[in-house]
């Protein structure tokens, strides 16, 4: 059922419970090659010093997916055509922001002035984190709506595809995000904590074409931003 | 004004448990608020609605009903809706009191709750900024007649400073305060709940406290640590619990009854205000009330605790000596002296970390020179350190408008240092320690100067004390500190300080504090008889030293003091710490002599070798070797810059990755670190390549990638001026103009702060004209920056430091 709920998660902060993906912190930090000692024992020294830096949130909403003419009325005020085509045959929306705090923009900005690269592992780390937090909400909820017959679609953001970044105004409005988890939009529609992230994916029957795979892996996938830096050719 | 009561809010709080509201939203939202929509519409569009809740309340035993004013700010309304709303919102709490058919106290609250951004440094939004922003709330629902301020949920604690100040700038109403925990226990910018009282007592709020976020029971540990430091009453205004759905209703897990007896027993530990956030109702604030009314309220009592505080933690004064590092201060430093007048900040950023990383509890800044506007540069050094240190500052100046500036800026409660027992000083400092909070640094001293004997100066403590009590300013924000006379001019000098501490500590019952050094003037090995006297002092009571962190012998004493007097259980600290002081001298020794007898060639090579592997001390070590006998320039063109190279080649041809290149960058830096150093010893000519400002646009506040190329810039030898993030395209115009800048360097990360380059780059045009602009950022494309009429499009760092040295070929 879908309705005006707003939901909060938090999560346990130890690293345990959102393993890390090292290859990924490394491929956010623009490093591609193999290990590396000195590159190693840095990023040893950027999870040591962050372990007690994060704290882990997500707020979202789980609302009815109206169809107007046959295409899926988007409860933003601008219109996506590929976010549309992600949702069609979906009968519910799940919007969500996650966020995992702003202890790392501090370190970030310590590190930025007394060690660059530290810095950067630190912004790879932070990117990593997000993502995994995102990956684990999805699977979560995935999992909690498998018993109503239903599956996901990949996750999609503001300033994916055709999708504008001004939606990130409803989407603000809609999660109550300030005041749920902390996060803000400043006047560029940027976000703070810089490491957030605001999504929306669809729940569809599960017999209605839609395969198991997961919705991380989709998630380069379904976006149509080919130039991206961080697209993850692996799943395309 | 509108307080038709009998009685006053505070007088009332005195004596009673008090009852405040519950929860609003979903109540709007059963009614018919629709997602998205403006809840404090609802006070002009269904006046009915909001009264009819707010008269339950009343009637289920409320004495404080919030007015439905949570998000009204001028950033949600136009001035005019913003006055008949809250207005509005008024006459509907009246009308609501005025109904009830409750026999009990009645007050009406001015609610006031974040307005949704993140402050500077860590969002866009200016601190002064938000305090106008509160402060129109704030001025209208005063004007109109409320009987207290309620600010609330706030989950950041420079946001709360800001709604304070705007409260105690806009009316002479009871403030309360309450603000939004994690389940770590923390706001979520990361202060603990001492931090807050801390902070909160400092600024005279009335009564503080937690609401929202969570249930109850997840807050015991957010209560237990207020019931524990607060001085004045504590509120609690819980969540039922967490949401969830049922059949497409939004319900939460706790209930009435479970609530309200888990509210009692907080009351029992000590809370007096209690009330409910979000998911209660008037059924929840009824049961609380049922079950708290007959108990005896825990007497509120001052705690007598002395503490001051930074964004996240408190520093409190007990037994154990706080170490305050003196090392922001360019009193006999050459070096700090010219990075003040650069406005080098990182070097003054890097003295406090390195103060940190020694074991400095606290800082001490002084930033005072005759030459530099000292206000400004207070305020920068004092938002600066803030932003990424986490230690308490204790403001050092006589500077009294350069004292205010920064007391306001400062997130947290500050050490002020200082005040004396001058008449005139004390009237210019205490109103700053009233209205800011702080723990003030006391002289003694007064208008004949220095007194020479303990007993004098222990007069001068107790004028000073009389005078700050005038001012509502408690014993306990006050440290005295005795004054350390040089002791080779006088040889009872140093026994008079120590008497004077002794009597102040014992006898009035106050902190102390000592700048020990000043003992040592005039001596050779200043250390061995400053540890000595530090010794003395601490087993005299001293509370505090101002001192330097770096110095050995003073951290040996430190950590034996503790040891010796059973504030280091199994000695763990002194065992853990005590190794890098006792052999600290002869390493570095020895570590010199090596380098001095190697193998020049065998240096060379190892030293492309270091930057290409980024190993930073090597790096600097070799490059010290090297310096022996090789000339400055020599080194920089024939291995740091060669070594560059071949990085800047691998990123180029994608064998290299950035992290490889910044640490060869960060490695190369630490060469020239030693190169800068040499060539200061004999200073001749160097070659500097161009002028390059470079700043990420107005709008956006992400540098991480704008830093990067700054620093290869550095490595290459262009003269780079940083103008930092989110700046205004006049600021980058006016910058061009002074230095003559031939090259600029803009950064921005997203499509919607591009307009903002293209107006920079338009701006530089016309004022400009001689400057070449690259521009780079993770949204930018050559044809983008073609649109947008760039010079050059920069792919990554390596493309920006190619083009600059194409230009400076040129020209």
């Amino acid at each position: 059922m879908a309705d005006n709920t707003i939901f909060v998660k938090h999560y346990p902060s130890d690293f345990s419970f959102l393993p890390i993906n090292r290859s990924e912190m490394a491929r956010y930090s623009g490093y591609k090659s193999q290990a590396d000692e000195q590159v190693d024992s840095i990023m040893d020294e950027v999870i040591f010093d962050l372990q007690d830096a994060f704290s882990y949130k997500v707020c979202y909403r789980r609302m009815e997916l109206l169809v107007e003419d046959g295409r899926p009325k988007l409860p933003f005020s601008f219109s996506s055509k590929s976010l549309e085509a992600l949702l069609t045959g979906c009968s519910e929306i799940i919007i969500f922001a996650a966020t995992i705090g702003i202890g790392i923009d501090r370190y970030i900005k310590k590190e930025m002035r007394l060690s660059p690269t530290k810095g950067l592992f630190a912004q790879g780390f932070g990117a990593e984190r997000i993502e995994t937090l995102c990956d684990y909400f999805c699977n979560q909820i995935k999992e909690a709506v498998f018993d109503e017959n239903l599956t996901c679609t990949a996750r999609y953001s503001p300033g994916y595809g055709d999708l504008p970044l001004e939606v990130q105004k409803d989407i603000f409005a809609l999660l109550d995000c300030s005041r749920q988890i902390g996060v803000s939009l400043n006047e560029s529609l940027l976000m703070s904590p810089s490491k957030s992230v605001t999504a929306i994916f669809g729940l569809k029957e599960a017999s209605n074409g839609c395969d198991s795979t997961s919705p991380e892996r989709n998630k380069c996938k379904a976006c149509s931003n080919n130039d991206c830096a961080y697209r993850n050719s692996e799943n395309n | 004004m509108g307080n038709k009561n009998s009685m006053n809010v505070l007088e009332y709080i005195k004596e009673n448990i008090t009852y405040l509201d519950g929860g609003m939203g979903t109540l709007l939202q059963k009614k018919g608020l629709q997602p998205g929509e403006l809840p404090e519409r609802w006070n002009l569009s269904h006046p009915e609605a909001i009264i009819e809740i707010q008269k339950a309340y009343f009637d289920a035993g409320s004495n404080i009903i919030a007015t439905n004013t949570f998000g009204a700010n001028c950033l949600k309304f136009d001035e005019a809706e913003l006055k008949a709303l809250i207005e509005a919102a008024i006459d509907n709490a009246r009308e609501a009191r005025a109904s009830s058919v409750g026999t009990q106290e009645k007050f009406i609250a001015l609610d006031v709750g974040p307005m949704g951004k993140l402050l500077q440094p860590y969002g866009d939004f200016p601190f002064e900024e938000a305090v106008k922003v509160y402060g129109k709330t704030i001025a209208i629902g005063a004007s109109y007649g409320v009987d207290l301020i309620y600010i609330e949920t706030m989950n950041d604690s420079y946001d709360t400073k800001a709604a304070v100040l705007a409260a105690k700038e806009n009316c002479d109403l009871p403030v309360f305060v309450s603000n939004a925990y994690g389940e770590d226990g923390k706001l979520m910018t990361g202060a603990s709940p001492a931090a807050m009282v801390a902070m909160l007592e400092g600024l005279q709020v009335d009564a503080i406290g937690a609401n929202c976020s969570l249930g109850p029971k997840q807050l015991a540990s957010v209560v237990e640590e207020y019931v524990k430091y607060a001085s004045v009453p504590v509120l609690l205004k819980p969540n039922a619990g967490l949401p969830r759905s049922e059949n497409g209703k939004t319900v939460y897990d706790v209930f009435p009854a479970e609530f309200a007896e888990d509210v009692a027993n907080y009351v029992k530990q000590g809370i007096r205000i209690c009330g409910g956030c979000c998911g209660t109702t008037p059924e929840y604030i009824e049961a609380t009330v049922q079950a708290t009314k007959e108990l005896t309220p825990v007497p509120i009592t001052d705690k007598g605790k002395t503490l001051i505080s930074s964004y996240t933690h408190v520093v409190e004064f007990l037994d154990s000596p706080i170490l305050i590092g003196e090392r922001i201060n360019p009193t006999g430093k050459k070096k700090f002296k010219e990075a003040l007048r650069a406005e080098d900040i990182d070097y003054i950023l890097g003295e406090g970390i390195t103060q940190q990383e020694k074991g400095a509890h606290v800082l001490d800044v002084n930033v005072g020179l005759p030459e530099i506007d000292e206000v400004e540069m207070l305020k920068k050094v004092t938002f600066e350190l803030q932003s990424i240190i986490d230690l308490p500052l204790q403001i050092d100046t006589t500077n009294v408008t350069a004292m205010e500036a920064a007391l306001r800026l400062y997130n947290g409660k500050a050490m002020i240092n200082s005040v004396n027992g001058k008449e005139e000083v004390m009237a210019e400092i205490f109103p700053l320690v009233q209205k800011y909070g702080g723990l003030v640094v006391c002289l003694t001293l007064d208008e004949n100067g220095i007194p020479a004997t303990a007993k004098e100066r222990v007069a001068i403590a107790k004028k000073i004390i009389a005078k700050a009590a005038e001012y509502g300013i408690p014993k306990k924000d006050l440290i005295f500190d005795t004054l350390a006379m040089t002791v080779s001019a006088d040889s009872t000098a140093a026994l008079a300080t120590l008497q004077s501490l002794h009597t102040i500590k014992q006898e009035l019952g106050c902190h102390t504090s000592l700048g020990v050094s000043n003992v040592s003037f005039g001596l050779p090995n200043r250390e061995i008889i400053t540890a000595a006297f530090f010794s003395l002092a601490m087993e005299q009571g001293l509370s505090a030293a101002i001192m330097n962190p770096n110095s050995a012998e003073m951290m040996k004493s430190y950590y034996s003091f503790r040891a010796l007097h059973g504030l280091d259980e199994n000695c763990t600290e002194y065992i853990e710490n005590i190794g890098k002081y006792a052999v600290a001298t002869s390493v570095s020794v020895s570590v010199a002599t090596d380098q001095g007898t190697g193998n020049p060639a065998q240096f060379a090579s190892d030293l492309q070798r270091a930057i290409i592997k980024g190993l930073k001390e090597q790096a600097a070590s070799l490059t010290k070797g090297l310096l022996e006998n090789t000339p400055p320039l020599e080194i920089v063109n024939g291995q740091i810059i060669p070594a560059l190279d071949i990085v800047g080649q691998g990123f180029e041809k994608k064998t290299m990755y950035l992290p490889q290149l910044l640490m060869a960058a960060e490695a190369s830096q630490a060469a020239f670190e030693q190169i800068k150093e040499k060539m200061s010893e004999n200073p001749t000519d160097a070659v500097v390549r161009e002028k390059f400002v470079i700043a990420t646009v107005h709008g956006d506040i992400h540098d991480i990638g704008k830093n990067i190329v700054k620093l290869i810039l550095e490595n290459y030898g262009f003269q780079v001026y940083d103008l930092g993030k989110d700046v205004p395209p006049e600021k980058v115009v006016e910058k061009v103009l002074e230095v003559q800048a031939p090259l600029v360097g803009l950064s921005a990360l997203m499509t919607t702060t591009v307009p903002a380059m293209e107006e920079t780059i338009k701006q530089l045009r016309k004022n400009a004209p001689f400057a070449k602009v690259v521009v780079g950022g993770a949204v930018l494309t050559q044809e983008y920056a073609d649109s947008i009429g760039a010079d050059f499009y920069a792919k990554d760092a390596m493309a920006t430091v190619r083009y600059g040295m194409e230009q400076s070929n040129h020209s």
